[in-house]
């Protein structure tokens, strides 16, 4: 085998090599494998957030019509590094009254939750850090620790922003759990395995392409889930300041921040393996190092959604967002996995239909009936009535009271309809 | 444009008899009521003759300037009919010792922050006031620094300009021969260092007190937290503060606090020339400086008469850059409702690259993008240079209207921005004209008032233009008005640029002084934020004896408690980007 062709196993036999020459105990030769494994696993991630701060600023700065970061070297891209050196020499203030156990526990939280998940990213055929039966069900549970990161931030400050900010994060991700975890188990039930690489393995054909809605609930959920606009009430900026890290300085704001965006590329990633067939490409069997370019490739799509959206989109208030979830995400993506489970189970299961194109064409159809279904129900329940047009009397245009008033002098009603 | 109103002359003697009396000094046009009987008159006014909506009220310090000579306050309220037409000026007068006024806030409650900045720079104590409070100043603040025999800690002389300034003689610096500590002044055993801004029982207690008509959630056992938002906040627009009582996330009580930049505006405006006014105002609200210059310039010119009207050319330049002014504060507006919102600066980004284009006109004819100083007594300091004019016409034919367009495409059908403005922060017809709201707050609650139709100053009424108005009163109409007056602007500067005369732009020459005879006078124009107003009174000296701004970003925010009661947190953000306003303006 040469390093060429599979350069993870490549390195790893000759750490097993060095280590068993080294006539160690077979069990400590496991744990340092599992050691060094973690290690460049959870690594991987947070070295590419660096990068990925300086392409979301570059990219919103593109999407606002300025340059953005351009001075620090090439294209500015040591902008970050710049930032980073910043937060680690700036002093840490902790509040007197902060609670200071969990105030110092929530930042390493917030990391350790999001860097968790990436134990279960199938990034090629075979490179994974940890091949879990229940995968899917491994990142629906650990993905839930950043909401308690984001709690105990809140609670210790002891800030009343901070507060609100936690209230807020209670309501909101709990809730949208819910149709998250409900669109997870759609892939799950299609690939018919809750591992996640048996997932990418299944998805001859992307499940975008099979199930477009789950794919939608699945995206709209993880927004709401990593706190990216439309859905950043957690840390609303125009409200109140900074949410609940709004109490935080140095690196453990900047854990928080890293956090946050290393979410956002965990969710884009797991988001790529689940619906937009991972590693999957061309040549990739061959290949192997073709499967982590293909994977950061479909995750940098997705990941460009959520940057695109956040500079488009202003925010939502909080009811407003309980109700989305509430009365519409939650029921549709029940209604869409009995649905996507009935159908799947009438053509694989009694029709023996192996035709993929009749199944994919079936499978879009149920999605298409079930979106356009829910997207009626909900103008039709909709209780916010648009407003009625003129809520008040129409009053004559104010003139100074001579005998003849300016002819021109005519009311624009341009009342929108 | 008399600030009389003659139809009811008579009617108004006649009605009150020996009550209401004519001001017979010279360059006075309005009535003199007498003390006690304020509130009748007024009620009168209000209801039976139609004069519904509260201008402007201020106070001035007659303080006798001869042996022979009466020292008294008088407080002067600007009245207007809602449905147009020009003042009804009042005027009351209270001795200096004790002054006490009653309180006009139960019939026009737009009166009551002006009231309070009346007793807080006069100390005249309004009676039946629900909320005397320090409004500008400072709580341990000693004194009332309006009156006209209050010296500041370094106090020169009365009036500029300075014997000691270049070049009268020697330059020194004050502040050597009068150091800090000697001469500030401070209540009786008050100390400085132990005072702290977290006692701050008044402002709490005001608070609870308009919690009182809340009605609690049955059965719920919650508590009700008092949250500061700022002065330290993303949202106020600048150091600007919310004492709010929160029950969960909703509003249940809402104190503005303001004065954080307050530098006594009005005081340095008295010791200044008249002409030293004309860059200070630039500075209330630095968004429309222009605006500002267009209002006080009419009041000087009022009081100047024969002198001080401008020619044909001018008139033409003013209105071209009231009205550029106006897109440019809008545009800013709008913008910044967005990021309020929660938009991550995109849209006022894309507005504010319009913005630009306006400050360009205005850096190259007035030499300055913001601070402008441009208006003259007579005129405008300067003519457009060269292909300027022909630019502005550029600009509000093709660049301009397509612009406002994308902004509408972008904006106004967002479902988000539909959802989170519709329907927030109403305010009714009646309760906009009696909090004295003016401008795109005004016209959004469906009262089609606008100064430049209502009682046209300059030569508006030969423009061809609509005033936009809405009816629903919320903050998704107050966005509209503003796209909608964009619109109408540039239809104005279409028109003016097409028209505009050859010919002097200054009436006279341009002098280092002008001569300003003795009487009152009220300049009011119609400003992006509503009504902007200078009352300036003269005694024929080189400096106004008075000067006082009717600051419309000041008194909209009479009605932000009244807009925010029962909504949440993200609404007050988003209820305060919608009235707009500038601290510069506020705090003065």
């Amino acid at each position: 085998m040469s390093f060429f062709e599979d350069p993870i196993k490549f390195l790893a036999g000759l750490l097993q090599d060095l280590l068993v020459s080294l006539n160690l105990h077979p069990i400590a030769i496991t744990v340092i494998n599992n050691i060094v494994g973690a290690l460049i696993v959870s690594s991987v991630g947070l070295v590419i957030v660096i990068f990925l701060i300086w392409l979301e600023r570059k990219l919103a700065a593109r999407f606002q019509d300025r340059f953005g970061p351009n001075r620090a070297g090439p294209f500015g891209i040591l902008q970050s590094f710049g930032d980073l050196s910043k937060l680690v020499l700036k002093e840490d203030v902790v509040p007197d009254a902060a609670d200071k156990i969990p105030y110092n526990i929530a930042p390493i939280l917030s990391i350790a939750a999001v860097v968790l998940v990436w134990a279960v990213v199938p990034f090629s055929v075979e490179w994974i850090g940890t091949d879990l039966n229940v995968g899917v069900l491994y990142i629906a549970a650990v993905g839930s620790f950043g909401i308690l990161s984001v709690l105990m931030a809140g609670w210790a400050s002891n800030n009343k922003y901070a507060l609100l900010g936690a209230f807020r994060a209670v309501a909101q991700l709990i809730s949208y759990e819910v149709p998250l975890i409900f669109a997870l188990l759609i892939p799950v039930l299609l690939a018919r395995s809750m591992g996640v690489n048996q997932i990418v393995g299944a998805q001859d054909i992307w499940y975008i392409f099979v199930v477009p809605v789950a794919f939608g609930i699945f995206f709209i959920a993880s927004l709401a889930e990593i706190g990216r606009t439309p859905f950043d009430l957690l840390e609303a900026e125009s409200e109140i300041v900074a949410g609940y890290h709004t109490e935080y300085s140095g690196m453990k704001f900047g854990m928080f921040m890293a956090g946050e965006f290393l979410h956002s590329l965990t969710l884009a990633v797991v988001t790529a393996a689940l619906f937009l067939g991972g590693w999957r490409g061309p040549y990739v069997e061959q290949l192997p190092l073709l499967g982590p370019l293909y994977l950061f490739l479909k995750a940098g799509f997705v990941y460009f959604l959520i940057v695109w959206i956040r500079s488009s989109l202003p925010r939502i208030r909080i009811d407003h967002m309980l109700d989305i979830t509430w009365k519409f995400l939650t029921p549709l993506s029940v209604v869409l996995l009995m649905a996507i489970a009935l159908t799947d189970a009438l053509l694989k299961e009694f029709g023996q239909i192996n035709n993929t194109a009749l199944y994919v064409g079936a499978m879009i159809a149920v999605n298409v009936v079930i979106a356009l279904l829910a997207l009626f129900a909900a103008s039709r329940l909709n209780s916010r009535q648009r407003r009625q047009i003129k809520t008040f009397e129409p009053r004559p245009l104010a003139v100074p009271p001579k005998p003849a008033a300016p002819a021109a002098a005519s009311t624009s009603e341009e009342a929108s309809a | 444009m008399t600030e009389m109103a003659p139809a009811q002359e008579g009617t108004l003697e006649a009605r009150f008899p020996g009550v209401v009396t004519h001001d017979e000094r010279k360059g006075y046009e309005g009535y003199i009521v007498q003390l006690d009987k304020l509130t009748e008159v007024a009620q009168v006014l209000r209801d039976d003759l139609g004069y519904d909506f509260l201008s402007s009220v201020t106070a001035v310090d007659y303080l006798a300037q001869k042996e022979d000579e009466e020292s008294y306050f008088e407080v002067v309220y600007h009245l207007y009919k809602s449905t147009g037409g020009s003042a009804l000026v009042l005027a009351v007068q209270t001795p200096r010792d004790n002054p006490a006024v009653p309180s006009l806030t139960p019939l026009y409650p737009g009166a009551e922050f002006q009231e309070r900045e009346a007793f807080d720079l006069y100390g005249i104590d309004f009676t039946d006031h629900p909320d005397m409070r320090r409004i500008l100043m400072w709580e341990g603040f000693e004194g009332f620094p309006m009156r006209k025999d209050w010296k500041e800690p370094y106090f020169e002389e009365d009036v500029k300009p300075f014997a000691n300034r270049w070049p009268g003689g020697q330059v020194y610096r004050i502040e050597d021969h009068n150091p800090v500590g000697k001469n500030n002044q401070y209540p009786q055993g008050f100390d400085p260092e132990s005072w702290s801004p977290a006692i701050e029982d008044a402002l709490y207690d005001s608070l609870r007190r308009s919690n009182a008509e809340y009605d609690e959630i049955e059965d719920l056992d919650t508590e009700q937290v008092i949250v500061n938002l700022g002065p330290q906040h993303p949202s106020t627009h600048g150091v600007f503060r919310m004492a709010v009582l929160m029950d969960g996330e909703t509003i249940v009580a809402l104190k503005p606090v303001m004065g954080y930049l307050h530098r006594n505006h009005e005081k340095i405006g008295e010791r200044n020339t008249f002409l030293h006014n004309m860059p200070f105002t630039d500075r209330l609200d630095y968004i429309t400086s222009l605006s500002n210059n267009f209002g006080y310039a009419l009041a000087v010119e009022k009081l100047m008469g024969a002198k001080g009207v401008p020619t044909e050319r001018a008139e033409y330049i003013r209105v071209i850059m009231a009205e550029l002014t106006r897109i440019s504060s809008h545009l800013w507006a709008i913008g910044f409702l967005l990021n309020d919102l929660g938009a991550f600066f995109t849209p006022s980004l894309y507005a504010i690259e319009e913005r630009e284009l306006l400050l360009d006109i205005f850096e190259a004819t007035t030499g300055s993008r913001m601070m402008n100083n441009y208006f003259r007594f007579g005129g405008v300091a300067r003519d457009f240079p060269e292909g300027v004019l022909e630019r502005i016409g550029e600009l509000v034919t093709e660049r301009l209207p397509r612009k406002v367009d994308e902004l509408d495409r972008y904006l106004t059908n967002n479902e988000i921005v539909r959802t989170r403005c519709e329907g927030i922060g109403v305010l009714s017809p009646d309760e906009a004209i009696e909090y004295s709201m003016a401008g795109p707050m005004l016209r959004a609650s469906g009262v089609p008032y606008d100064v430049r139709r209502a009682d046209p100053y300059s030569i508006y009424e030969q423009f061809d233009f609509d005033v936009a108005v809405r009816y629903h009163g919320d903050v998704y109409d107050r966005y509209l008005i503003r796209l909608d007056e964009i619109r109408q602007s540039i239809r104005i500067v279409q028109q003016a640029v097409e028209r505009i005369p050859d010919g002097d732009f200054l009436t006279g020459k341009n002098p280092y002084q002008v001569r300003v005879p003795a009487g009152e006078a009220f300049g009011r124009v119609e400003g992006p934020k509503g009504e902007i107003g200078f009352y300036v009174v003269s005694n024929g000296k080189a400096n106004p004896w008075r000067y006082h701004v009717r600051a419309p970003s000041f008194i909209n925010l009479t009605a932000l408690e009244k807009m925010c009661i029962g909504s949440k947190v993200a609404d007050v953000v988003v209820v305060l980007g919608s009235v707009d306003i500038i601290l510069g303006e506020v705090d003065r």
